[in-house]
């Protein structure tokens, strides 16, 4: 009886060890890696490594003496006076430049370039061909002063070929010159920057307008050109949209094509009319808009004007035809004056231009339908579109630049605009990978999907090529990889599946587990700890026994 | 003053750029847009007032200026076409009845069950399914002041959404900061009437951040009176005394945000409005409330044009191909049918 009880009880025990063992080695390893949040591990210390990183932008300068009295001394010595200048007061800051000189005479081949070219512009095309230049390489060229081109301010051509006359004997100076011009005007060190110190965040000084104005970089702008019809009735004003656009601003989209998806519409509204009354001058007969009045007339147009459907920056142009009664309607200056262009500008939203119709006579059949002078229009449009997109510069360094007329945007403008936008794509894609790595290290509940990861990946490798590239002088490539970096952060950032788990608290998981778990576990323990001192007592009786 | 010099000096020598006079370097406000998110949390005939507020707030920043691609419109319920509602169609925020809040140009963004505390953080950090649509997606820049207003009802630390979830103090906080680090936002202004509605923002770190509140922690915030034909209450005590406010502020108004902190004291709140600065930069006597409730635009005179040479037609059709269907230029427009959708076969 005794033996059987005995038996009974090791069969207890053993199925209480089995249920304990099947418990604890199946169903917990089970449960946690059922319940498990995946995460794609991420390269944090990439990520983190990136924020260390410090940008440096390589420049090639070459710089060709036309001039004939200066022998091969005075050439040394302005490259080496030349290097100095451009090593002189680096930016401060996590960003700097890096210049690669090069000085040499003419050849023969050049010369006879100067001599059958009539302007310097012409010189300028034809460097152009010659050298095939590519982007991020500049020529410096030395004109003679017994040339009938030499140019007494520095020039700057369409190309990327700035154009001097030495003056003074002195080389030290002209180095300078040829330093400061390279530094301010080619290269702009400032607007580089300001484009990286807002997309790094950093907002302990008043922004500039450069910098409110400037669209931030973006892979793709929505540009719009709207027709105000304001008195449709009377004054149905025309305009040959379609061929102001592919005559005048398509020099501009073809050439930032590859950088940048540019979408242009156009619409005309009617019967849409500015809220703000202007006020009138009664002595000369019209009426006009002070500063203090432009601000407010924005917004009740704008409410009128629909969206793109797509996400990307919207960039508005508009024709206002003012009615009847408003007419002749005019933009007056601080000073009084009526403003030339009759044009204005609001960051980063576009530019509206008042276009001033003359009011039919009596007898005439209504509406009149007279067309707008569209070359008029876009030297407007186009030259407000090269100050939000900071083509435009407008420093204070003297120096001629070269009109750049229907080209629209010089090569050397476009080296500066890529540049900068580069070095802003490079420093808000570090920040977003970085803020990202930051929230997904707080909270461990958020779901990284293989697609997050991923894009994580790319973007590092994107970025690291880009500092690269962007150093060793390859502007273009650096520029393209830096956009790659954009795209693939702002994807991971912006991925809607970050937020899927993230309304499941800690504290809620106990209240879910702790009833599912408490009554299964407390039998299943207590059993295993009976079954534990059994043993203990069985091994103690047969130390007993032995003995 | 040496400075000035030099710098009249080197404008003197200037060659290109004698054209425009030394402008002035800085625009008057630093932010370029204005956004507002407008979020009415709870559901049920008698929360009618809680509609009614943010409808009124609504129709109060679109008077000021900012248009309605830039408003994110969240309402839990649609009171005007509620069964209950004796005159369909409109939503009043007064027992007179006088102006109705539900016009004619009101636009809805998140609309009864998308109104969910999951939807307004996506909103605000931005992370949308791709095919959300512009008007439902808050575009902003880090040069964007943002007006943030709820209503509904709240609790120590908390504000209920739709009488099924909560969203609390801690996850605004969060993604406020998410905000600020994907530069999202130059300036918040956040606003809120609800039952111990303070909380709401103490938790809030993100910089340049004003909030105002309509009670202290402990206090609950009130209704303000109740229209008997329709047997609710209609609107809420500080929004009331707010919008009271507002209704006197014109697009190029001088008014401050301190003295919008001054409405509604008390004796008539029957509440205590509690203010939060410390995260704000400017001084509130200074900041004027259309950076917040309206959208002033910064604005530059355009001195120069660019040159352009006469491009005739020949000269662009030459290297593309012709823009085929040219408008006339005057004359009588030919007129013509519109274009059929076409049939299946």
């Amino acid at each position: 009886m005794v033996l059987l009880a005995e038996e009974d009880k090791t069969l207890h025990v053993y199925a209480a060890v089995g249920i304990g063992v099947v418990c604890l080695v199946i169903g917990v390893p089970l449960w946690w890696k059922t319940t498990d949040v995946y995460r794609v591990s991420l390269p944090y210390s990439d990520i983190d490594q990136l924020a260390q990183y410090k940008i440096q932008y390589g420049v090639d300068v070459t710089v060709i003496s036309f001039d004939e009295q200066m022998v091969d001394a005075d050439l040394a010595a302005l490259s080496k006076h030349l290097m100095d200048s451009l090593d002189r007061n680096p930016t401060p800051g996590d960003i700097s430049s890096r210049y690669r000189t090069n000085v040499k005479e003419k050849t023969t081949q050049e010369s006879s370039l100067l001599s059958s070219s009539t302007s310097v512009s012409d010189l300028d095309a034809k460097l152009n061909e010659v050298y095939k230049q590519d982007h991020n390489h500049y020529y410096v060229i030395l004109l003679p002063q017994t040339s009938q081109l030499k140019v007494k301010a520095p020039v700057i051509g369409l190309n990327r070929n700035i154009f001097f006359t030495k003056e003074e004997k002195d080389i030290k100076q002209l180095a300078d010159q040829i330093g400061q011009t390279l530094k301010e005007v080619v290269v702009r060190e400032r607007s580089v920057l300001k484009a990286y110190e807002a997309a790094k965040g950093s907002r302990d000084q008043k922004p500039d307008k450069e910098r409110m104005r400037t669209v931030r970089s973006h892979p793709g702008y929505d540009i719009t050109f709207t027709l105000v019809n304001s008195q449709p009735d009377i004054i149905d004003a025309q305009w040959d949209i379609q061929h102001a656009v592919h005559a005048y601003l398509e020099p501009l989209t073809k050439r930032l094509k590859k950088y940048a998806a540019i979408n242009v519409q156009s619409q005309v509204l009617y019967f849409t009319q500015m809220m703000t009354k202007p006020k009138t001058d009664k002595e000369k007969n019209e009426h006009y808009y002070t500063t203090k009045e432009l601000p407010l007339i924005i917004n009740p147009i704008e409410a009128n004007l629909g969206s793109p459907a797509s996400n990307n920056p919207e960039l508005n142009f508009l024709v206002y035809v003012p009615t009847r009664d408003e007419h002749p309607l005019h933009i007056r200056d601080d000073t009084g004056m009526n403003l030339a262009s009759n044009a204005f500008l609001s960051p980063r939203w576009g530019g509206i231009y008042i276009c001033n119709i003359p009011s039919p006579p009596q007898n005439a059949s209504l509406p009149v339908r007279p067309s707008i002078d569209m070359k008029k229009v876009m030297e407007i449009f186009l030259f407000q579109l090269r100050l939000l997109f900071n083509l435009l510069y407008q420093g204070s360094t003297s120096v001629d630049l070269i009109p750049v007329g229907n080209t629209v945007v010089a090569e050397w403008e476009l080296d500066g605009w890529l540049r900068s936008h580069c070095v802003e794509n490079l420093a808000t894609a570090t920040a977003t990978l970085q803020s990202l790595a930051q929230l997904l290290g707080q909270i461990s509940n958020i779901v990284i999907n293989d697609d997050i990861g991923q894009e994580v990946q790319s973007a590092v490798q994107s970025i690291k090529e880009s500092y690269q590239l962007l150093k060793e002088g390859f502007l273009e490539k650096a520029f393209l990889a830096s956009r790659e970096a954009i795209i693939s952060s702002e994807k991971a950032f912006f991925d809607p599946s970050l937020l899927e788990l993230l309304y499941f608290p800690e504290d809620q998981k106990f209240a879910i587990y702790i009833p599912l778990f408490l009554p299964i576990s407390f039998p299943v323990f207590s059993s295993l700890f009976k079954a534990f001192k059994w043993f203990r007592e069985t091994k103690g009786l047969t130390k007993a026994k032995q003995e | 003053m040496i400075f000035a010099i030099l710098l009249s000096l080197s404008t003197s020598v200037l060659t290109v750029n004698t054209a425009n006079p030394p402008v002035e370097e800085f625009f008057a406000s630093n932010h370029t847009n204005n956004w507002a998110v407008l979020v009415d949390a709870s559901r049920f005939w008698f929360n009618y007032r809680h509609v009614a507020n943010v409808l009124s707030i609504y129709r109060s920043v679109k008077r000021l200026g900012i248009p309605d691609s830039h408003i994110i419109l969240m309402v839990a319920d649609d009171m005007a076409c509620n069964p209950r509602n004796p005159r369909p169609a409109t939503v009043f925020n007064n027992a007179n009845q006088h102006i109705n809040v539900y016009g004619d140009d009101v636009e809805v963004d998140y609309r009864g069950y998308e109104v969910t505390v999951e939807n307004f953080i996506r909103v605000l950090t931005g992370r949308l399914s791709p095919s959300t649509p512009r008007s439902k997606r808050l575009l902003s820049d880090e040069r964007s002041n943002i007006l943030v207003y709820m209503t509904g009802h709240g609790g120590d630390g908390f504000l209920k959404f739709q009488d099924s979830e909560e969203i609390s103090s801690v996850e605004l906080a969060d993604a406020f900061q998410q905000m600020w680090q994907k530069r999202r936002y130059h300036e918040i202004f956040f606003m809120i009437d609800t039952c111990q509605a303070e909380s709401m923002f103490q938790k809030f770190y993100s910089p340049n951040i004003l909030a105002v509140a309509s009670s202290k922690v402990g206090e609950d915030s009130l209704s303000h009176h109740v229209d008997p034909a329709i047997g609710v209450y209609v609107i809420d005590r500080y929004t009331y005394y707010a919008l009271e406010f507002l209704e006197n502020v014109q697009p190029g108004s001088k008014k401050t945000m301190d003295q919008f902190f001054k409405v509604c004291p008390r004796i008539q709140c029957q509440s205590t409005v509690s203010v939060r600065t410390d995260l704000f930069q400017r001084d509130p006597k200074k900041t004027i409330i259309t950076d917040f409730f309206g959208s002033v635009r910064n604005v530059e005179l355009l001195t120069e044009t660019l040159n352009l040479q006469d491009s005739t037609a020949e000269l662009s059709c030459s290297k593309d191909k012709c823009p085929e269907d040219k408008p006339p230029k005057s004359g009588v427009q030919p007129l013509s049918y519109a274009k059929q959708f076409p049939m299946p076969n």
